[in-house]
Protein backbone atom coordinates (compact mmCIF):
# COMPACT_ATOMS: atom_id res chain seq x y z
CA UNK A 1 0.00 0.00 0.00
CA UNK A 2 1.25 3.15 -1.01
CA UNK A 3 -0.83 5.15 0.74
CA UNK A 4 -1.79 5.88 4.55
CA UNK A 5 -4.77 4.18 5.38
CA UNK A 6 -7.59 7.51 5.67
CA UNK A 7 -6.61 8.18 1.96
CA UNK A 8 -7.39 4.88 0.22
CA UNK A 9 -10.39 4.80 2.09
CA UNK A 10 -11.08 7.90 0.55
CA UNK A 11 -9.86 6.88 -2.70
CA UNK A 12 -11.78 3.26 -2.66
CA UNK A 13 -15.04 5.68 -1.78
CA UNK A 14 -14.51 7.68 -4.98
CA UNK A 15 -14.34 4.89 -6.99
CA UNK A 16 -17.31 3.45 -5.87
CA UNK A 17 -18.88 6.48 -7.97
CA UNK A 18 -20.35 5.90 -11.63
CA UNK A 19 -17.72 7.35 -14.57
CA UNK A 20 -14.86 7.66 -11.67
CA UNK A 21 -11.91 5.00 -12.48
CA UNK A 22 -8.92 4.75 -10.27
CA UNK A 23 -6.69 7.79 -11.40
CA UNK A 24 -9.53 9.79 -10.90
CA UNK A 25 -10.14 9.37 -7.58
CA UNK A 26 -7.05 9.44 -6.79
CA UNK A 27 -6.82 13.25 -7.92
CA UNK A 28 -10.52 14.05 -6.23
CA UNK A 29 -8.59 12.16 -2.92
CA UNK A 30 -6.01 14.54 -2.91
CA UNK A 31 -8.06 17.68 -4.09
CA UNK A 32 -9.95 16.35 -0.97
CA UNK A 33 -7.17 16.82 1.38
CA UNK A 34 -6.22 20.27 0.25
CA UNK A 35 -10.02 21.94 0.72
CA UNK A 36 -10.94 23.89 3.76
CA UNK A 37 -12.18 22.11 6.92
CA UNK A 38 -15.49 23.66 6.80
CA UNK A 39 -16.12 22.77 2.92
CA UNK A 40 -14.91 19.26 3.72
CA UNK A 41 -17.67 19.48 6.48
CA UNK A 42 -20.25 20.67 4.57
CA UNK A 43 -19.88 18.22 1.41
CA UNK A 44 -19.29 15.33 4.04
CA UNK A 45 -23.06 16.19 5.67
CA UNK A 46 -24.43 16.91 2.31
CA UNK A 47 -24.05 13.28 1.39
CA UNK A 48 -25.10 12.35 4.39
CA UNK A 49 -28.22 14.64 4.36
CA UNK A 50 -29.14 13.81 0.81
CA UNK A 51 -29.66 9.93 1.39
CA UNK A 52 -30.86 10.39 5.26
CA UNK A 53 -33.51 13.05 3.93
CA UNK A 54 -34.38 12.07 0.66
CA UNK A 55 -37.79 9.82 0.13
CA UNK A 56 -39.78 8.41 -2.19
CA UNK A 57 -43.10 9.99 -2.79
CA UNK A 58 -45.53 7.85 -1.80
CA UNK A 59 -48.07 9.11 -4.46
CA UNK A 60 -45.58 9.45 -7.41
CA UNK A 61 -42.20 7.81 -6.54
CA UNK A 62 -40.16 10.88 -7.28
CA UNK A 63 -37.26 11.90 -4.83
CA UNK A 64 -38.46 14.31 -2.32
CA UNK A 65 -37.75 16.04 1.33
CA UNK A 66 -40.99 15.72 2.14
CA UNK A 67 -43.93 13.11 1.27
CA UNK A 68 -46.29 13.99 -0.81
CA UNK A 69 -43.69 15.63 -2.66
CA UNK A 70 -44.46 19.37 -3.96
CA UNK A 71 -45.33 17.87 -7.35
CA UNK A 72 -47.85 16.16 -6.29
CA UNK A 73 -48.98 18.31 -3.89
CA UNK A 74 -49.59 21.47 -6.14
CA UNK A 75 -53.10 21.84 -6.61
CA UNK A 76 -52.13 24.43 -10.09
CA UNK A 77 -51.06 21.64 -11.76
CA UNK A 78 -53.53 19.74 -13.55
CA UNK A 79 -54.08 16.21 -11.87
CA UNK A 80 -56.10 14.63 -14.98
CA UNK A 81 -52.86 14.53 -16.94
CA UNK A 82 -50.04 11.47 -15.96
CA UNK A 83 -46.36 11.58 -17.49
CA UNK A 84 -45.15 7.79 -16.85
CA UNK A 85 -41.18 8.34 -16.67
CA UNK A 86 -38.69 5.58 -15.87
CA UNK A 87 -36.06 8.15 -13.62
CA UNK A 88 -36.87 10.70 -11.34
CA UNK A 89 -34.25 12.17 -13.35
CA UNK A 90 -36.48 12.40 -16.30
CA UNK A 91 -39.08 14.08 -13.67
CA UNK A 92 -36.03 17.19 -13.49
CA UNK A 93 -35.85 17.19 -17.30
CA UNK A 94 -39.33 17.58 -17.84
CA UNK A 95 -39.13 20.19 -15.42
CA UNK A 96 -36.90 22.13 -17.14
CA UNK A 97 -38.89 22.23 -19.70
CA UNK A 98 -41.82 24.46 -18.08
CA UNK A 99 -44.59 23.20 -20.65
CA UNK A 100 -45.75 20.18 -18.61
CA UNK A 101 -48.34 21.22 -16.32
CA UNK A 102 -49.69 17.63 -15.07
CA UNK A 103 -48.11 15.31 -13.19
CA UNK A 104 -45.64 12.47 -12.68
CA UNK A 105 -45.40 8.78 -12.14
CA UNK A 106 -41.67 7.46 -11.86
CA UNK A 107 -41.39 4.01 -12.36
CA UNK A 108 -37.50 3.47 -11.47
CA UNK A 109 -36.82 1.12 -13.95
CA UNK A 110 -37.96 -0.85 -17.24
CA UNK A 111 -39.55 -3.99 -17.18
CA UNK A 112 -36.32 -6.48 -18.03
CA UNK A 113 -36.62 -10.18 -17.34
CA UNK A 114 -33.38 -10.55 -18.06
CA UNK A 115 -32.19 -8.95 -15.11
CA UNK A 116 -35.28 -10.43 -12.99
CA UNK A 117 -37.40 -6.71 -13.34
CA UNK A 118 -41.19 -7.85 -13.38
CA UNK A 119 -43.95 -5.11 -13.52
CA UNK A 120 -44.56 -5.64 -9.47
CA UNK A 121 -41.01 -4.58 -9.12
CA UNK A 122 -41.24 -1.32 -10.84
CA UNK A 123 -43.85 1.27 -9.81
CA UNK A 124 -46.44 0.03 -12.01
CA UNK A 125 -49.02 -1.36 -9.17
CA UNK A 126 -49.11 1.66 -7.63
CA UNK A 127 -49.87 3.61 -10.65
CA UNK A 128 -52.74 1.22 -11.56
CA UNK A 129 -54.45 2.29 -7.99
CA UNK A 130 -53.62 5.66 -8.82
CA UNK A 131 -55.38 5.20 -11.80
CA UNK A 132 -58.37 4.37 -9.79
CA UNK A 133 -58.66 6.51 -6.95
CA UNK A 134 -57.71 9.49 -8.98
CA UNK A 135 -59.90 11.39 -11.74
CA UNK A 136 -56.90 10.90 -14.84
CA UNK A 137 -58.20 11.13 -18.19
CA UNK A 138 -54.71 10.72 -19.82
CA UNK A 139 -51.71 8.90 -19.33
CA UNK A 140 -48.30 9.99 -21.37
CA UNK A 141 -45.72 7.04 -21.66
CA UNK A 142 -42.36 8.73 -21.68
CA UNK A 143 -40.28 5.60 -21.22
CA UNK A 144 -37.11 5.78 -23.11
CA UNK A 145 -36.97 4.53 -26.71
CA UNK A 146 -34.94 1.44 -26.11
CA UNK A 147 -36.37 -2.14 -26.34
CA UNK A 148 -37.08 -2.44 -22.56
CA UNK A 149 -38.60 1.13 -22.10
CA UNK A 150 -40.53 0.19 -25.52
CA UNK A 151 -42.31 -2.66 -24.24
CA UNK A 152 -43.04 -1.10 -20.71
CA UNK A 153 -44.56 1.55 -21.95
CA UNK A 154 -46.53 -0.82 -24.10
CA UNK A 155 -47.07 -3.14 -21.37
CA UNK A 156 -48.81 -0.08 -19.08
CA UNK A 157 -50.84 1.02 -22.42
CA UNK A 158 -52.13 -2.98 -22.32
CA UNK A 159 -53.28 -2.69 -18.37
CA UNK A 160 -54.77 0.57 -18.67
CA UNK A 161 -56.64 -0.01 -22.34
CA UNK A 162 -59.96 -1.22 -20.58
CA UNK A 163 -60.37 1.75 -18.46
CA UNK A 164 -60.79 3.90 -21.47
CA UNK A 165 -58.12 6.04 -20.00
CA UNK A 166 -56.48 7.80 -23.31
CA UNK A 167 -52.78 6.48 -23.28
CA UNK A 168 -50.02 8.41 -25.69
CA UNK A 169 -46.85 7.78 -26.38
CA UNK A 170 -43.60 10.47 -26.79
CA UNK A 171 -42.82 10.79 -30.24
CA UNK A 172 -39.22 9.49 -31.15
CA UNK A 173 -37.06 11.63 -34.06
CA UNK A 174 -34.71 14.32 -34.89
CA UNK A 175 -33.55 16.76 -32.54
CA UNK A 176 -35.15 19.84 -32.67
CA UNK A 177 -32.51 22.49 -34.22
CA UNK A 178 -30.46 19.70 -35.92
CA UNK A 179 -29.80 19.18 -38.94
CA UNK A 180 -31.37 16.01 -40.87
CA UNK A 181 -28.14 14.91 -42.61
CA UNK A 182 -26.22 14.25 -39.10
CA UNK A 183 -29.27 12.51 -38.09
CA UNK A 184 -28.45 8.40 -37.90
CA UNK A 185 -30.06 6.18 -39.92
CA UNK A 186 -32.53 4.70 -36.91
CA UNK A 187 -33.02 7.99 -36.04
CA UNK A 188 -34.49 8.78 -39.14
CA UNK A 189 -36.26 6.35 -39.94
CA UNK A 190 -37.99 6.68 -36.70
CA UNK A 191 -38.63 9.75 -37.65
CA UNK A 192 -40.63 9.23 -40.79
CA UNK A 193 -42.42 6.48 -39.45
CA UNK A 194 -43.68 8.93 -37.05
CA UNK A 195 -44.74 11.53 -39.73
CA UNK A 196 -47.67 13.76 -39.50
CA UNK A 197 -50.08 15.65 -41.61
CA UNK A 198 -49.47 19.22 -41.93
CA UNK B 1 -11.44 -2.55 -53.46
CA UNK B 2 -8.30 -3.49 -51.64
CA UNK B 3 -5.70 -3.16 -48.92
CA UNK B 4 -2.37 -2.30 -49.43
CA UNK B 5 -0.85 -1.74 -46.35
CA UNK B 6 -1.76 -3.88 -43.22
CA UNK B 7 0.35 -3.34 -39.82
CA UNK B 8 -0.20 -5.57 -37.12
CA UNK B 9 0.94 -5.21 -33.25
CA UNK B 10 0.50 -7.94 -30.89
CA UNK B 11 -1.77 -9.74 -32.86
CA UNK B 12 -1.70 -13.62 -31.99
CA UNK B 13 1.86 -14.50 -32.94
CA UNK B 14 2.83 -11.57 -34.69
CA UNK B 15 4.65 -9.18 -32.22
CA UNK B 16 5.02 -6.41 -35.33
CA UNK B 17 4.44 -6.40 -38.43
CA UNK B 18 4.54 -4.04 -41.73
CA UNK B 19 3.70 -4.81 -44.63
CA UNK B 20 2.85 -4.03 -48.48
CA UNK B 21 0.48 -6.44 -50.63
CA UNK B 22 -0.27 -6.66 -53.91
CA UNK B 23 -4.11 -5.16 -54.85
CA UNK B 24 -4.02 -8.74 -57.41
CA UNK B 25 -3.02 -11.77 -55.82
CA UNK B 26 -1.09 -12.62 -52.94
CA UNK B 27 0.51 -15.75 -52.04
CA UNK B 28 1.37 -16.09 -48.40
CA UNK B 29 3.28 -19.28 -48.32
CA UNK B 30 4.46 -21.17 -45.46
CA UNK B 31 5.21 -24.34 -43.06
CA UNK B 32 2.20 -25.41 -40.09
CA UNK B 33 2.43 -23.33 -37.38
CA UNK B 34 3.79 -20.55 -38.62
CA UNK B 35 0.82 -17.50 -38.42
CA UNK B 36 -0.71 -17.85 -42.32
CA UNK B 37 -4.21 -18.23 -41.10
CA UNK B 38 -3.64 -15.21 -38.19
CA UNK B 39 -2.19 -13.14 -40.73
CA UNK B 40 -5.45 -13.87 -42.92
CA UNK B 41 -7.73 -13.73 -40.04
CA UNK B 42 -6.38 -10.31 -39.22
CA UNK B 43 -7.33 -9.08 -42.55
CA UNK B 44 -11.37 -10.46 -41.35
CA UNK B 45 -10.68 -8.89 -37.99
CA UNK B 46 -10.37 -5.30 -40.14
CA UNK B 47 -13.24 -6.02 -42.36
CA UNK B 48 -15.68 -7.52 -39.58
CA UNK B 49 -14.14 -6.69 -36.31
CA UNK B 50 -14.56 -10.39 -35.13
CA UNK B 51 -12.69 -13.70 -35.88
CA UNK B 52 -14.16 -16.33 -37.65
CA UNK B 53 -12.46 -18.70 -35.67
CA UNK B 54 -13.47 -17.51 -32.34
CA UNK B 55 -15.80 -15.36 -30.48
CA UNK B 56 -13.40 -14.48 -27.56
CA UNK B 57 -11.38 -11.44 -28.43
CA UNK B 58 -8.77 -11.91 -26.20
CA UNK B 59 -7.34 -14.69 -27.28
CA UNK B 60 -6.33 -12.35 -30.81
CA UNK B 61 -4.26 -10.17 -28.63
CA UNK B 62 -0.39 -11.71 -27.97
CA UNK B 63 0.35 -13.66 -25.32
CA UNK B 64 0.83 -11.60 -22.01
CA UNK B 65 0.06 -8.24 -23.48
CA UNK B 66 -2.54 -6.25 -22.41
CA UNK B 67 -3.83 -4.72 -26.22
CA UNK B 68 -3.52 -5.81 -29.91
CA UNK B 69 -3.86 -3.87 -32.83
CA UNK B 70 -4.92 -4.32 -36.46
CA UNK B 71 -4.02 -1.16 -38.94
CA UNK B 72 -4.80 -1.30 -42.77
CA UNK B 73 -4.79 1.02 -45.76
CA UNK B 74 -7.92 0.64 -47.75
CA UNK B 75 -8.53 2.18 -51.11
CA UNK B 76 -11.90 2.14 -52.28
CA UNK B 77 -13.27 3.98 -55.43
CA UNK B 78 -9.66 5.97 -55.48
CA UNK B 79 -9.95 6.62 -51.91
CA UNK B 80 -7.61 5.81 -49.74
CA UNK B 81 -9.62 5.25 -46.02
CA UNK B 82 -7.33 4.15 -42.74
CA UNK B 83 -8.50 1.42 -40.73
CA UNK B 84 -7.58 0.46 -37.30
CA UNK B 85 -9.33 -2.09 -35.36
CA UNK B 86 -7.92 -1.89 -30.96
CA UNK B 87 -8.13 -5.24 -28.81
CA UNK B 88 -7.57 -4.75 -25.46
CA UNK B 89 -8.72 -6.63 -22.59
CA UNK B 90 -11.08 -4.16 -21.69
CA UNK B 91 -13.13 -4.33 -25.15
CA UNK B 92 -12.40 -3.41 -28.77
CA UNK B 93 -12.67 0.30 -30.53
CA UNK B 94 -13.13 0.27 -34.52
CA UNK B 95 -11.74 3.08 -36.06
CA UNK B 96 -12.71 4.34 -39.74
CA UNK B 97 -10.51 7.75 -41.04
CA UNK B 98 -9.37 8.10 -37.61
CA UNK B 99 -12.58 8.08 -36.01
CA UNK B 100 -13.86 5.90 -33.72
CA UNK B 101 -17.27 4.36 -34.58
CA UNK B 102 -19.65 3.32 -31.42
CA UNK B 103 -22.24 1.64 -33.25
CA UNK B 104 -20.46 -1.55 -34.80
CA UNK B 105 -22.95 -1.06 -37.63
CA UNK B 106 -21.63 2.24 -38.62
CA UNK B 107 -17.65 0.27 -39.22
CA UNK B 108 -19.10 -3.04 -40.68
CA UNK B 109 -19.54 -2.46 -44.69
CA UNK B 110 -16.64 -0.67 -45.38
CA UNK B 111 -14.14 -3.07 -46.00
CA UNK B 112 -15.97 -6.08 -47.75
CA UNK B 113 -13.72 -9.22 -47.16
CA UNK B 114 -15.46 -12.87 -48.48
CA UNK B 115 -13.12 -15.28 -47.10
CA UNK B 116 -13.21 -19.34 -47.77
CA UNK B 117 -11.72 -21.51 -45.27
CA UNK B 118 -11.58 -25.05 -44.75
CA UNK B 119 -14.42 -24.42 -42.05
CA UNK B 120 -16.50 -22.83 -44.70
CA UNK B 121 -16.86 -26.67 -46.58
CA UNK B 122 -19.40 -27.66 -44.12
CA UNK B 123 -21.74 -24.46 -44.76
CA UNK B 124 -23.46 -27.17 -46.44
CA UNK B 125 -23.04 -30.27 -44.22
CA UNK B 126 -22.54 -28.85 -41.08
CA UNK B 127 -25.31 -27.39 -38.63
CA UNK B 128 -27.90 -24.88 -39.56
CA UNK B 129 -26.21 -22.01 -37.08
CA UNK B 130 -23.64 -21.85 -39.61
CA UNK B 131 -25.40 -20.88 -42.53
CA UNK B 132 -27.45 -18.39 -40.52
CA UNK B 133 -24.44 -16.78 -39.15
CA UNK B 134 -23.25 -17.00 -43.12
CA UNK B 135 -26.48 -15.04 -43.93
CA UNK B 136 -26.27 -12.99 -41.19
CA UNK B 137 -22.14 -11.73 -41.82
CA UNK B 138 -22.70 -11.59 -45.50
CA UNK B 139 -26.38 -9.33 -45.33
CA UNK B 140 -24.89 -7.23 -42.67
CA UNK B 141 -21.46 -6.50 -45.14
CA UNK B 142 -24.09 -4.88 -47.60
CA UNK B 143 -26.72 -3.70 -45.59
CA UNK B 144 -25.55 -2.53 -42.49
CA UNK B 145 -28.76 -1.56 -41.07
CA UNK B 146 -29.24 -5.81 -41.18
CA UNK B 147 -26.50 -5.64 -37.82
CA UNK B 148 -28.74 -3.13 -36.38
CA UNK B 149 -32.26 -5.09 -36.71
CA UNK B 150 -29.99 -8.29 -35.80
CA UNK B 151 -29.05 -6.65 -32.33
CA UNK B 152 -32.64 -5.88 -31.72
CA UNK B 153 -34.18 -9.28 -32.62
CA UNK B 154 -31.61 -10.87 -30.37
CA UNK B 155 -32.09 -8.48 -27.54
CA UNK B 156 -35.92 -8.63 -27.37
CA UNK B 157 -35.62 -12.73 -28.23
CA UNK B 158 -33.31 -12.97 -24.88
CA UNK B 159 -36.26 -11.00 -22.57
CA UNK B 160 -38.82 -13.63 -24.13
CA UNK B 161 -37.26 -17.13 -23.32
CA UNK B 162 -36.48 -15.56 -19.95
CA UNK B 163 -39.97 -14.42 -19.76
CA UNK B 164 -41.06 -18.10 -21.10
CA UNK B 165 -38.55 -19.35 -18.51
CA UNK B 166 -40.40 -18.19 -15.44
CA UNK B 167 -43.66 -18.70 -16.94
CA UNK B 168 -42.90 -22.24 -17.57
CA UNK B 169 -41.62 -22.57 -13.52
CA UNK B 170 -44.76 -20.67 -12.99
CA UNK B 171 -42.95 -18.03 -10.90
CA UNK B 172 -45.28 -15.16 -13.85
CA UNK B 173 -48.59 -16.11 -14.34
CA UNK B 174 -49.34 -12.83 -16.29
CA UNK B 175 -49.64 -12.93 -19.90
CA UNK B 176 -49.48 -9.54 -20.94
CA UNK B 177 -46.00 -9.24 -20.73
CA UNK B 178 -45.66 -12.15 -23.20
CA UNK B 179 -48.21 -10.61 -25.36
CA UNK B 180 -45.82 -7.41 -25.27
CA UNK B 181 -42.55 -9.23 -25.65
CA UNK B 182 -44.25 -11.29 -28.49
CA UNK B 183 -45.22 -7.98 -30.59
CA UNK B 184 -41.87 -6.75 -30.58
CA UNK B 185 -40.23 -9.45 -31.68
CA UNK B 186 -42.63 -10.22 -34.36
CA UNK B 187 -41.62 -6.90 -35.59
CA UNK B 188 -38.69 -7.53 -35.33
CA UNK B 189 -38.62 -10.81 -37.06
CA UNK B 190 -40.55 -9.78 -40.17
CA UNK B 191 -38.23 -7.06 -40.29
CA UNK B 192 -34.75 -9.72 -40.80
CA UNK B 193 -37.30 -12.29 -42.68
CA UNK B 194 -38.02 -9.60 -45.46
CA UNK B 195 -34.10 -8.81 -45.65
CA UNK B 196 -32.99 -12.08 -46.49
CA UNK B 197 -35.93 -13.24 -48.68
CA UNK B 198 -34.33 -10.37 -50.92
CA UNK B 199 -31.13 -11.81 -50.00
CA UNK B 200 -31.41 -15.20 -51.28
CA UNK B 201 -33.13 -13.65 -54.43
CA UNK B 202 -29.77 -12.20 -55.15
CA UNK B 203 -27.84 -15.17 -54.11
CA UNK B 204 -29.57 -17.98 -56.10
CA UNK B 205 -29.40 -15.24 -58.76
CA UNK B 206 -26.00 -15.21 -58.57
CA UNK B 207 -25.08 -18.73 -57.15
CA UNK B 208 -26.59 -20.74 -59.99
CA UNK B 209 -24.56 -19.58 -63.50
CA UNK B 210 -21.50 -20.11 -61.38
CA UNK B 211 -22.36 -23.79 -59.81
CA UNK B 212 -23.08 -24.48 -63.76
CA UNK B 213 -19.45 -23.62 -64.70
CA UNK B 214 -17.61 -25.02 -62.06
CA UNK B 215 -19.66 -28.45 -62.45
CA UNK B 216 -19.21 -28.44 -65.96
CA UNK B 217 -22.91 -28.05 -67.46
CA UNK B 218 -24.04 -31.11 -65.02
CA UNK B 219 -25.25 -30.26 -61.81
CA UNK B 220 -28.56 -27.64 -61.33
CA UNK B 221 -28.26 -26.06 -57.63
CA UNK B 222 -31.58 -24.29 -55.99
CA UNK B 223 -30.85 -22.86 -52.50
CA UNK B 224 -34.27 -22.75 -50.44
CA UNK B 225 -34.79 -20.84 -47.57
CA UNK B 226 -36.89 -22.42 -44.55
CA UNK B 227 -38.43 -20.06 -42.38
CA UNK B 228 -40.48 -21.52 -39.50
CA UNK B 229 -43.63 -19.76 -40.81
CA UNK B 230 -45.59 -20.70 -43.86
CA UNK B 231 -45.14 -17.65 -45.71
CA UNK B 232 -44.34 -16.45 -49.75
CA UNK B 233 -41.31 -14.95 -50.41
CA UNK B 234 -42.76 -12.52 -52.05
CA UNK B 235 -44.58 -11.00 -49.20
CA UNK B 236 -44.00 -7.70 -47.46
CA UNK B 237 -43.25 -7.40 -43.74
CA UNK B 238 -46.67 -6.51 -42.89
CA UNK B 239 -47.64 -9.42 -43.77
CA UNK B 240 -44.98 -11.40 -42.81
CA UNK B 241 -45.37 -9.61 -39.25
CA UNK B 242 -49.09 -11.15 -39.33
CA UNK B 243 -47.99 -14.73 -39.83
CA UNK B 244 -45.73 -14.60 -37.36
CA UNK B 245 -48.23 -13.05 -34.75
CA UNK B 246 -50.81 -15.99 -35.43
CA UNK B 247 -48.25 -18.09 -35.34
CA UNK B 248 -47.25 -16.92 -31.94
CA UNK B 249 -50.78 -17.39 -30.83
CA UNK B 250 -51.01 -21.01 -31.81
CA UNK B 251 -47.90 -22.04 -30.41
CA UNK B 252 -48.05 -20.05 -26.98
CA UNK B 253 -49.49 -23.07 -24.73
CA UNK B 254 -46.43 -24.84 -26.18
CA UNK B 255 -43.35 -21.98 -25.53
CA UNK B 256 -44.59 -21.85 -21.87
CA UNK B 257 -44.29 -25.52 -21.60
CA UNK B 258 -41.27 -25.71 -23.38
CA UNK B 259 -39.81 -22.54 -21.51
CA UNK B 260 -38.54 -21.18 -25.13
CA UNK B 261 -39.18 -18.76 -28.33
CA UNK B 262 -39.93 -22.39 -30.73
CA UNK B 263 -40.63 -19.92 -34.00
CA UNK B 264 -38.47 -17.03 -35.30
CA UNK B 265 -35.24 -16.10 -37.70
CA UNK B 266 -33.17 -17.35 -35.33
CA UNK B 267 -33.94 -21.03 -35.97
CA UNK B 268 -34.80 -20.78 -39.83
CA UNK B 269 -32.18 -22.41 -42.25
CA UNK B 270 -31.04 -23.26 -45.98
CA UNK B 271 -31.54 -26.40 -47.83
CA UNK B 272 -28.78 -26.25 -50.98
CA UNK B 273 -30.51 -28.82 -53.82
CA UNK B 274 -28.22 -30.19 -56.61
CA UNK B 275 -30.45 -31.64 -59.63
CA UNK B 276 -33.13 -31.42 -57.07
CA UNK B 277 -31.49 -33.75 -54.35
CA UNK B 278 -30.78 -32.40 -51.10
CA UNK B 279 -27.09 -31.78 -50.53
CA UNK B 280 -26.61 -32.32 -46.93
CA UNK B 281 -28.14 -35.72 -46.93
CA UNK B 282 -27.79 -37.04 -50.55
CA UNK B 283 -25.11 -35.04 -51.93
CA UNK B 284 -21.18 -36.77 -52.26
CA UNK B 285 -18.09 -35.14 -50.92
CA UNK B 286 -17.40 -33.76 -53.77
CA UNK B 287 -20.73 -32.05 -54.38
CA UNK B 288 -20.75 -30.19 -50.70
CA UNK B 289 -17.61 -28.25 -51.65
CA UNK B 290 -18.65 -27.26 -55.20
CA UNK B 291 -21.98 -25.81 -53.25
CA UNK B 292 -19.82 -24.06 -51.03
CA UNK B 293 -17.26 -22.63 -53.46
CA UNK B 294 -20.28 -21.66 -55.86
CA UNK B 295 -22.00 -19.94 -52.96
CA UNK B 296 -18.82 -18.32 -52.07
CA UNK B 297 -17.96 -16.92 -55.33
CA UNK B 298 -21.60 -16.19 -55.71
CA UNK B 299 -20.74 -13.26 -53.35
CA UNK B 300 -18.26 -11.45 -55.19
CA UNK B 301 -20.90 -11.26 -57.77
CA UNK B 302 -23.30 -10.16 -55.15
CA UNK B 303 -21.30 -7.80 -53.23
CA UNK B 304 -19.86 -6.02 -56.43
CA UNK B 305 -23.08 -5.76 -57.80
CA UNK B 306 -24.84 -4.05 -54.69
CA UNK B 307 -21.38 -2.06 -53.59
CA UNK B 308 -20.08 -1.21 -57.12
CA UNK B 309 -16.83 -2.68 -56.40
CA UNK B 310 -14.96 -6.61 -56.24
CA UNK B 311 -14.57 -7.45 -52.26
CA UNK B 312 -11.29 -8.88 -50.79
CA UNK B 313 -11.07 -12.32 -50.91
CA UNK B 314 -9.22 -14.64 -48.31
CA UNK B 315 -8.29 -18.17 -49.58
CA UNK B 316 -7.40 -19.71 -46.27
CA UNK B 317 -5.92 -23.26 -47.41
CA UNK B 318 -8.41 -24.30 -49.86
CA UNK B 319 -6.88 -24.62 -53.01
CA UNK B 320 -5.39 -27.67 -51.81
CA UNK B 321 -8.86 -29.28 -51.34
CA UNK B 322 -9.80 -28.73 -54.48
CA UNK B 323 -9.43 -30.18 -57.57
CA UNK B 324 -7.33 -28.97 -60.54
CA UNK B 325 -10.77 -28.25 -62.45
CA UNK B 326 -12.84 -26.42 -59.28
CA UNK B 327 -9.15 -24.98 -58.39
CA UNK B 328 -8.17 -23.07 -62.07
CA UNK B 329 -11.77 -22.40 -62.34
CA UNK B 330 -11.64 -20.34 -59.42
CA UNK B 331 -8.07 -18.29 -60.16
CA UNK B 332 -10.02 -17.76 -63.67
CA UNK B 333 -12.90 -15.96 -62.14
CA UNK B 334 -11.07 -14.15 -59.66
CA UNK B 335 -8.14 -13.42 -62.20
CA UNK B 336 -7.46 -9.67 -62.46
CA UNK B 337 -10.25 -8.10 -60.70
CA UNK B 338 -10.03 -9.56 -57.30
CA UNK B 339 -7.40 -8.79 -54.94
CA UNK B 340 -6.84 -12.38 -53.43
CA UNK B 341 -5.07 -13.58 -50.27
CA UNK B 342 -3.86 -17.04 -50.81
CA UNK B 343 -2.63 -19.22 -47.92
CA UNK B 344 -0.62 -22.32 -48.81
CA UNK B 345 1.70 -24.58 -47.11
CA UNK B 346 3.56 -25.03 -51.03
CA UNK B 347 2.77 -23.46 -53.95
CA UNK B 348 4.14 -26.60 -56.15
CA UNK B 349 1.70 -28.45 -57.78
CA UNK B 350 -0.51 -25.32 -58.97
CA UNK B 351 0.14 -24.85 -62.15
CA UNK B 352 -1.86 -21.52 -62.87
CA UNK B 353 -0.77 -18.60 -65.13
CA UNK B 354 -2.82 -16.31 -61.87
CA UNK B 355 -0.41 -17.67 -59.39
CA UNK B 356 3.14 -17.63 -61.54
CA UNK B 357 2.23 -13.69 -61.42
CA UNK B 358 1.30 -13.29 -57.71
CA UNK B 359 3.29 -11.55 -54.92
CA UNK B 360 4.78 -14.09 -52.89
CA UNK B 361 4.88 -13.65 -49.19
CA UNK B 362 7.06 -16.60 -47.19
CA UNK B 363 5.54 -16.68 -43.41
CA UNK B 364 7.99 -17.60 -40.53
CA UNK B 365 7.76 -17.75 -37.16
CA UNK B 366 5.61 -14.19 -36.84
CA UNK B 367 7.38 -12.77 -39.40
CA UNK B 368 6.43 -12.15 -43.42
CA UNK B 369 8.97 -11.61 -45.82
CA UNK B 370 8.22 -10.44 -49.52
CA UNK B 371 9.68 -13.00 -51.72
CA UNK B 372 11.47 -11.06 -55.05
Amino acid sequence: MYYPEPISKLIDSFTKLPGIGPKTAVRLAFFVLNMKDDDVMDFANSLVNAKRELTHCSTCGHITDKDPCAICQDDTRDGSIICVVQDPKDVIAMEKMKEFNGKYHVLHGAISPMDGIGPEDINVPDLINRLKEEDVNELILATNPNIEGEATAMYISRLVKPSGIKTTRIAHGLPVGGDLEYADEVTLSKALEGRRDL
Amino acid sequence: MFIDQLTLKHYRNYEKLDVTFDDKINVIIGENAQGKTNLMEAIYVLAFTKSHRTPREKELIQWNEEYGKIEGRLTKRNQSIPLEIILSTRGKKAKLNHLEQKRLSDYIGAFNVVMFAPEDLTLVKGPPQIRRRFIDMELGQIQPRYIYHLGQYQKILKQRNMLLKQMQRKEVQDKTMLSVLTEQLAQHAATLLERRFLFLELLRKWARPIHDGISRQLEDLEIQYNPTVDVSEEANKEIIETVYLNKFQEIEEKEIERGTTLCGPHRDDLTFYVNQKDVQTYGSQGQQRTTALSVKLAELELIYNEVGEYPTLLLDDVLSELDDYRQSHLLNTIQGKVQTFVSTTSVDGINHSTLQNAELFRVHNGTVEKES
